[in-house]
């Protein structure tokens, strides 16, 4: 089937999203806000799936970390596939907890031979849990952290040959890694093992402003960048339409500029490229 | 050490998050030296602090209301500083808020909004509690326990803060407020037909409900209310149309 563009949902954009009748639409969420009990928010997402295909997007599973994921999310985590039967399930290339507390952030590490093993062991252990394969995504980074054995693309690429996993290529956050750690981006896209890209994410970022450090900042915030436009026409161009996410979590718009990234994207997967 | 697990060494990722985690925290590490690396863990301190507060703002309406927004976001980032969350969902943040509140100096002369934040907490908890069928109140058996639904909450309160958070409402009464008595409120927070509904009930039904929660027989439970003053026609109307029950045979 024909690889489509998808929207990251909003429960305020829940009236239109139902009645969107858009060719190859899917959305997706994060897990965390639906891994509850019950209750409407609930309902709503299985309203939408009965609708519409949906994606799994975990900000939680810490699958860097040197502990094992929690078994308690993990198996709120499963409950919740179980019932939504999603297209898609993802989480990040990062580690988010310490001494007891919960990092909502995805923090970076020195990629090291003993970090692939963790990470391998818990990519390994959700996707048991889950019985399903398990997408990783890449990051957006701050700092080149000193102690590296080998690029984001080795750590990346191994760990789906590991683990099976897929990767989702969040082309915002590699354009955001490259200029905050002055690497080219086109490299780095390049140096991804195409065969598991399953999934390819597009959002904003926002300029940070600092005497000393610019940085751009990873805020999903902002329409998406014209370069990174430039970047994903160039990436689906190469290695062929993958499934892609319009994500935008800050200063939400109306339910139809959404709409109006995801034909973009949509002209760029069917190969329209006049539209780009 | 924390990091040991039964005969695997200690790893150098985990030896890095432990010193890493203690920079982000704001304790002297070596990675709080490099002011590159300062840089960054500035950005992720300030990106899941954000996500903590706006997610106890979402949790917390009628308190942003009632202090404004500035007042709000700086009483909690003092509350994220104090008690960051503990788990990724942040949906179900902000448990003990209320608590806070009550300590919390620059809102020493609101000594009342820790109980207007405490009903907050329970229409939280009601919202994200499990799917019952609600009880509709036919074929009641007094032998028999009437279980109370999995979304029902009851929140004995100092002073109105049933009135308050009502008026805050989109559909509230902001008049309300000026003629609002100063007693102490119970709280009765169901989910009838899939959204919060928030009741004040007296004394006699919130023992009522303990009652049956403690799985008295229905019988034994109204009887005990018949002697306390309780009209049970009036009860029941009030409880069963609140959805306070769950049906007994139902299931998700």
């Amino acid at each position: 089937m024909q690889p489509t563009a998808g929207l990251g949902f909003k429960m305020e954009h829940l009236d239109e999203a139902l009645a969107s009748r858009d060719p190859g639409l899917w959305f997706e969420v994060h897990a965390e806000n639906y891994m509850v009990d019950g209750g409407p928010r609930l309902a709503a997402l299985a309203a939408l799936r009965a609708t519409h295909p949906i994606s799994i997007h975990g900000v939680g599973l810490s699958i860097a970390s040197s502990d094992r994921p929690c078994p308690n999310h993990l198996a709120r985590l499963k409950t919740l596939c179980d019932r939504i039967d999603p297209m898609l399930v993802s989480d990040h290339l990062a580690w988010q907890r310490w001494n007891g507390v919960h990092v909502s952030d995805f923090l970076p590490f020195p990629r090291t031979r003993a970090a692939l093993a963790h990470t391998v062991t818990n990519v390994t252990i959700v996707q048991q849990a889950l019985g399903r394969r398990l997408l990783v995504e890449n990051p957006s980074l701050y700092v080149d952290l000193p102690g590296h054995m080998m690029s984001e693309a080795e750590f990346l690429n191994e760990l789906a040959d590991a683990t099976g996993c897929g990767l989702i290529l969040d082309v915002n956050n590699v354009y955001v890694s490259a200029s905050n750690l002055g690497f080219d981006a086109i490299q780095a896209l390049r140096a991804i093992n195409a065969d598991a890209v399953c999934e390819i994410h597009l959002a904003g970022h926002t300029a940070d402003a600092d005497a000393d450090f610019p940085l751009l900042i990873d805020t999903h915030g902002a329409p998406i960048a014209e370069a990174v436009w430039t970047l994903y026409a160039g990436l689906v161009d190469r290695i062929g339409p993958r499934p892609t996410l319009i994500e935008r979590d800050d200063d939400i718009p109306p339910f139809q500029t959404l709409v109006a990234e995801r034909h973009r994207a949509h002209a760029v997967l069917t190969g329209q490229r006049a539209h780009v | 050490m924390r990091f040991s697990r039964g005969n695997v060494r200690m790893s150098d990722h985990a030896i890095f998050e432990h010193a890493f985690g203690a920079a982000l925290a704001g304790q002297a590490s070596v990675w709080s030296t490099d002011p590159r690396i300062r840089r960054a863990l500035t950005i992720h301190r300030n990106t899941s602090h954000k996500a903590a507060q706006d997610a106890l703002a979402a949790n917390y309406p009628v308190i942003v209301q009632l202090v404004g927004e500035e007042a709000f976001a700086a009483c909690a980032a003092a509350f994220v500083e104090e008690r960051p969350p503990a788990e990724p969902r942040l949906c179900l943040y902000g448990d003990g808020f209320g608590d806070f509140l009550r300590d919390y100096a620059p809102f020493v002369e609101l000594g009342w909004l820790g109980n207007v934040a405490a009903l907050e907490r329970l229409v939280v908890e009601t919202m994200f509690a499990a799917d019952h069928c609600v009880f509709d109140g036919a074929a009641l058996d007094l032998e028999s326990a009437l279980p109370l639904h999995a979304a029902t909450r009851i929140g004995r309160l100092s002073g109105p803060a049933v009135s308050i958070w009502r008026a805050h409402q989109p559909d509230g009464d902001p008049d309300a407020l000026a003629s609002l008595e100063w007693i102490d409120e119970i709280a009765l927070v169901t989910r009838p037909a899939g959204s919060v509904m928030v009741t004040s009930i007296d004394a006699i039904a919130a023992d009522f409900l303990d009652s049956c929660n403690a799985g008295r027989a229905l019988g034994e439970a109204a009887s005990m209310a018949v002697e306390n003053g309780a009209d049970l026609t009036a009860l029941f109307a009030v409880l069963i149309g609140a959805g306070a029950f769950a049906a007994i045979d139902s299931g998700d």
